[in-house]
C-alpha cells in the first residue's frame, strides 16, 4: 500500500494546475448555467491529460486524478468517460463522449452534440456511434444542469457493436462518476468555506456558528470518503468498489445540495457567485446509472452476490 | 379528532378548483413556470387578482368589514393550498391577502386605510417587502438603511437586496432606521417605487428571471404622512405581520403534487416498477404529509385563538425537509424535469429550493424550536 502521489502523479497535475490557471474564475459577468470554453478543451488534448490511462506507468488512478482535478474547475469539461471509459471501448473515438444506458432516453446527456459519440450500454452489450443533427434534440434555453445537456432521439440500428463487457463499461462509468463528483464536491467545499468565513451576521462570521461547522464538517468527511473512494476503485478495477464509490458520490452530492445552498442564503440562490456550477452538475450526478438505489443494489451485487 | 373536512370545506376547494380551471389560460402551466414573482406573472395577477376579487375569492377570511366573506383559517388554508398548487396566479398579491391587509387595519392611519385598503380588496396593488439588506439577513435587526426626518418628510438613503416583485411593485413596505436603538431604532415607510432616487436592479438567479432583485435608495424624499405606526415601532408590527404569515406559503402541498406528477411519469416511462424508486417515492410522500398534518395542528391552533409560537418553526421545518426531498427525488429521478421536460417540475424546483432560505433560514427555525418548543439553555454569549 502507497497512498501518496508519486512524482509522475505530482507533475501531471502541476502542469494541469498552470494550463488551467486562466480557467480558474468564472469571468467576470457570466452568469451562464453551463460554462464551458472550446480553447480549455483544445489545450486539455493537446496535452494529451485526457488519455494518461492508457500510458503503462500512468494508468486507471492517473487518470481520476486527473479527472477530479478537472473537475473543481468552472468549466465543464467531458474529461471522465473520454478519460476512465473511452480506453476500454476504443481510445480513437472521438470526444465527447456520451454515456447512455439503454433504454433510458427521457434523461438529458451531458455533452451530446451533433458529432459526439454516444456510447450506448446495454445488458448485453456495448455500442457506439457519431450523433448526427437527427439524433440530436436541444434541450431549450432554460436548462437548470451546469451542464450542456441535449437529448438523443434514437440509437441507429446500425451502431458499431464493440467487443467489451457491458459490466466493465458500467464499472469504469462508475469510477468516472465517482472521480468527477469528488472533484466537484471538493470545489464546492472550498467555495462555501470561504464564504462562510467572510459572511457575518450577528456580529460574527457565520462559520463561527456551531451548527454550521459540524454540518460543513460532516461535508468534508463525506468529500474525503468519495475522492478516496473514487481513486481506489480506479486502481483496483473491482466492480463492487466502483459501485461503493458510485454510491458514496451521489450520497454525498445530495447531502451538499441541500447543505451548502443553506449555508450561502440568498446569496446561494443567485447566479452571481459561482456555487451552482458545481452543485448543479452534482445535481445531475445523482441521477446517473439508476441513482442511489441502483447502485447500492450493484454494490451489494458485487460484494455479496 | 376528526380528519376529514367538512363538506363546506370540500366545496369551498371544489369551488376554488372549478374557477382556476375555467379562468386560467389553456397554456398556464408554460406560462407560470416561472413563479409569482416573474414579471410575466406578475402582470398577469394585477388583471386575475381583481376577478379573483369579484368572485369574493380574493381574501373569503377576511372580516366583513373590510370586504372579506369571514371565514376562517382552514379556509385560508384550503385557498393558499389550491393557488399555490396552482402555480399562484394571485402573483405576488398572496402577501396583500396573508399580511398586509390585516396588518393595514390594525395599525394604518385612517387616511393610509383609506388610501391603500380599497385598492386592495380591489386586487389592485402589488408591494414590495424591502427588508433585507446585503449584511442583514437573518440578523435583520442589523438593518442600516437610513431614514431622516427633515421637516414632514425622510430622508432615505441605503439598499434593500433579495427584494421580490420589486421591479413591477407600486409600494413598497420599508424598514429604515431612524435610530440607533437595535429593534427600536427601526420604522416603516410605505414608499411609492416611482419615487425618484430609488434604482432596481434584477439579479440573475438560479429561481428564473425577474424573481430577486437589489434596490438602492438615493436621497429618497418619502413624506412622513407614509410612515406606517409610530417611529420605532416597526418590530412589533412586523412580529405582529408574521403571526399572520406564520404558517408561511403551504409548499408541502405543491410538493406532494410534484412528487404526484414525478411519479406518474416514471410510471409512464416503466421506472416505477423499480423498488429503489418506489421507496424514495414513499419516503418523499411521508415527509410531505408529515409536514402537511404539522402545518394543520397549527391552523387548529389558529382556529382556537391560542397561542403558536415556536411550533410554527417546527412545522416550517418540516415543509423545509419535504421541498428537500421531493427536489432531490426528482432530479434524480426525473431529471428531464430540470432540462425542459415538465414546466410544472421545473416550477417546483425553481420554488422548492428556496422553502429553507426565504421568510427565515431553516437553521434559524431549528435555532427557534430548540429555544422556544424544547426549552432549551441558551448559549452562552
Ligand atoms: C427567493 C427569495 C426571495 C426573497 N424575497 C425577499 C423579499 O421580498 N424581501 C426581503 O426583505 N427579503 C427577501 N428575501 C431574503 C430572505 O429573507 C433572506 O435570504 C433570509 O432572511 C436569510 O438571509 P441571508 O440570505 O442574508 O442569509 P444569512 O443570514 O447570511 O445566512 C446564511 C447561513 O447562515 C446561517 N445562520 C445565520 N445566522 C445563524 C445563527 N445564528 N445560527 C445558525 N446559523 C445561522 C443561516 O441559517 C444560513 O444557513 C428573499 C430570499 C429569497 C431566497
Amino acid at each position: 500500500m502507497h497512498l501518496a502521489l508519486n512524482e509522475d502523479q505530482t507533475q501531471i497535475l502541476d502542469f494541469i494546475d498552470s494550463l488551467t490557471r486562466p480557467y480558474a474564475t468564472v469571468p467576470l459577468h457570466d452568469t451562464s448555467f453551463a460554462l464551458t470554453s472550446d480553447a480549455l478543451d483544445a489545450e486539455l488534448v493537446e496535452g494529451g491529460f485526457l488519455d494518461v490511462m492508457a500510458v503503462e506507468e500512468l494508468g486507471p488512478v492517473t487518470a481520476a486524478l486527473v479527472v477530479e482535478r478537472l473537475a473543481r474547475l468552472p468549466f465543464a469539461v467531458e474529461a471522465a468517460a473520454s478519460s476512465l471509459v473511452r480506453p476500454l471501448i476504443d481510445p480513437a473515438l472521438p470526444r465527447p463522449l456520451c454515456l447512455v444506458e439503454e433504454g433510458q432516453l427521457r434523461r438529458p446527456v451531458r455533452f451530446l452534440r451533433p458529432g459526439a459519440t454516444v456510447v450506448v450500454v446495454s445488458k448485453s452489450g456495448v455500442r457506439s456511434f457519431t450523433a448526427g443533427q437527427a439524433q440530436v434534440r436541444a434541450a431549450g434555453d432554460e436548462v437548470l444542469y451546469a451542464y450542456p445537456v441535449a437529448y438523443l432521439t434514437e440509437v441507429p440500428g446500425d451502431a458499431r457493436v464493440h467487443d467489451v463487457a457491458a459490466d466493465e463499461i458500467l464499472r469504469a462509468w462508475r469510477v468516472a462518476l465517482a472521480a468527477e463528483a469528488a472533484g466537484l464536491l471538493g470545489a464546492a467545499l472550498q467555495s462555501v468555506t470561504t464564504y462562510v468565513s467572510e459572511r457575518q451576521q450577528f456580529g460574527r462570521p457565520i462559520a463561527t456558528f456551531q451548527a454550521i461547522r459540524h454540518r460543513l464538517a460532516e461535508d468534508q468527511v463525506a468529500t474525503n470518503g468519495v475522492y478516496w473512494m473514487a481513486l481506489r476503485a480506479a486502481g483496483s478495477g473491482d466492480a463492487g468498489d466502483a459501485a461503493l464509490a458510485a454510491l458514496h458520490a451521489q450520497e454525498a452530492a445530495k447531502r451538499v445540495g441541500y447543505d451548502y445552498h443553506q449555508f450561502l442564503g440568498a446569496m446561494g440562490m443567485t447566479l452571481e457567485h459561482p456555487l451552482h456550477l458545481w452543485t448543479y452538475r452534482l445535481k445531475f450526478l445523482t441521477g446517473e446509472l439508476g441513482g442511489r438505489g441502483e447502485n447500492a443494489l450493484a454494490a451489494a451485487a458485487a460484494i455479496w452476490g | 379528532m376528526d380528519f376529514e373536512w367538512t363538506e363546506e370545506q370540500q366545496a369551498f376547494r371544489a369551488k376554488l378548483h372549478a374557477f382556476l380551471e375555467a379562468e386560467l389560460p389553456d397554456d398556464w402551466e408554460a406560462f407560470s413556470k416561472h413563479g409569482p414573482a416573474s414579471p410575466a406573472l406578475t402582470e398577469f395577477a394585477r388583471h386575475f387578482c381583481r376577478k379573483l376579487a369579484e368572485n369574493g375569492m380574493l381574501f373569503p377570511h377576511w372580516p366583513k368589514e373590510i370586504g372579506g366573506e369571514g371565514l376562517g383559517p382552514w379556509e385560508q388554508q384550503i385557498l393558499a393550498e389550491v393557488m399555490w398548487e396552482w402555480g399562484e396566479p394571485r402573483g405576488g398579491q398572496y402577501m396583500n391577502v396573508n399580511w398586509i391587509g390585516p396588518t393595514m387595519v390594525r395599525y394604518g392611519t385612517e387616511a393610509q386605510k383609506a388610501k391603500y385598503l380599497p385598492q386592495i380588496a380591489k386586487g389592485e396593488m402589488l408591494w414590495c417587502q424591502g427588508f433585507s439588506e446585503p449584511n442583514s439577513g437573518s440578523d435583520l435587526a442589523s438593518l442600516r438603511t437610513r431614514a431622516e426626518l427633515e421637516g414632514d418628510a425622510y430622508r432615505v438613503n441605503g439598499q434593500k437586496i433579495w427584494t421580490s416583485y420589486a421591479g413591477l411593485a407600486d409600494t413598497c413596505f420599508l424598514l429604515t432606521r431612524t435610530s440607533d436603538d437595535r429593534k427600536r431604532g427601526i420604522t416603516i415607510l410605505l414608499v411609492p417605487m416611482d419615487t425618484p432616487g430609488i434604482t432596481v436592479r434584477q439579479i440573475p438567479s438560479l429561481i428564473g428571471e425577474g424573481d430577486i432583485h437589489e434596490v438602492f435608495f438615493d436621497d429618497v424624499i418619502v413624506p412622513a404622512t407614509q410612515r406606517f405606526g409610530e417611529e420605532g415601532q416597526a418590530w412589533e408590527i412586523i412580529s405582529y405581520s408574521l403571526q399572520n404569515e406564520r404558517l408561511g406559503i403551504p409548499r408541502y402541498h405543491l410538493a406532494r403534487k410534484a412528487l404526484d406528477r414525478a411519479v406518474g411519469i416514471l410510471k409512464e416511462s416503466g421506472d416505477f416498477a423499480r423498488e429503489s424508486v418506489r421507496i424514495e417515492a414513499a419516503r418523499c410522500a411521508a415527509l410531505c404529509e408529515a409536514a402537511r398534518t404539522a402545518i394543520y395542528a397549527i391552523v387548529q391552533k389558529r382556529v382556537d385563538g391560542l397561542p403558536v409560537g415556536g411550533e410554527s418553526s417546527s412545522a416550517r421545518f418540516a415543509t423545509v425537509q419535504a421541498e428537500r426531498a421531493v427536489s432531490e427525488f426528482v432530479v434524480e429521478y426525473v431529471p428531464e424535469a430540470l432540462a425542459g421536460g415538465s414546466d410544472y417540475l421545473q416550477m417546483h424546483h425553481q420554488r422548492g429550493i428556496v422553502a429553507g432560505i426565504a421568510s427565515g433560514a431553516a437553521e434559524i427555525q431549528l435555532n427557534i424550536i430548540a429555544g422556544d418548543v424544547l426549552q432549551l439553555p441558551r448559549e452562552p454569549r
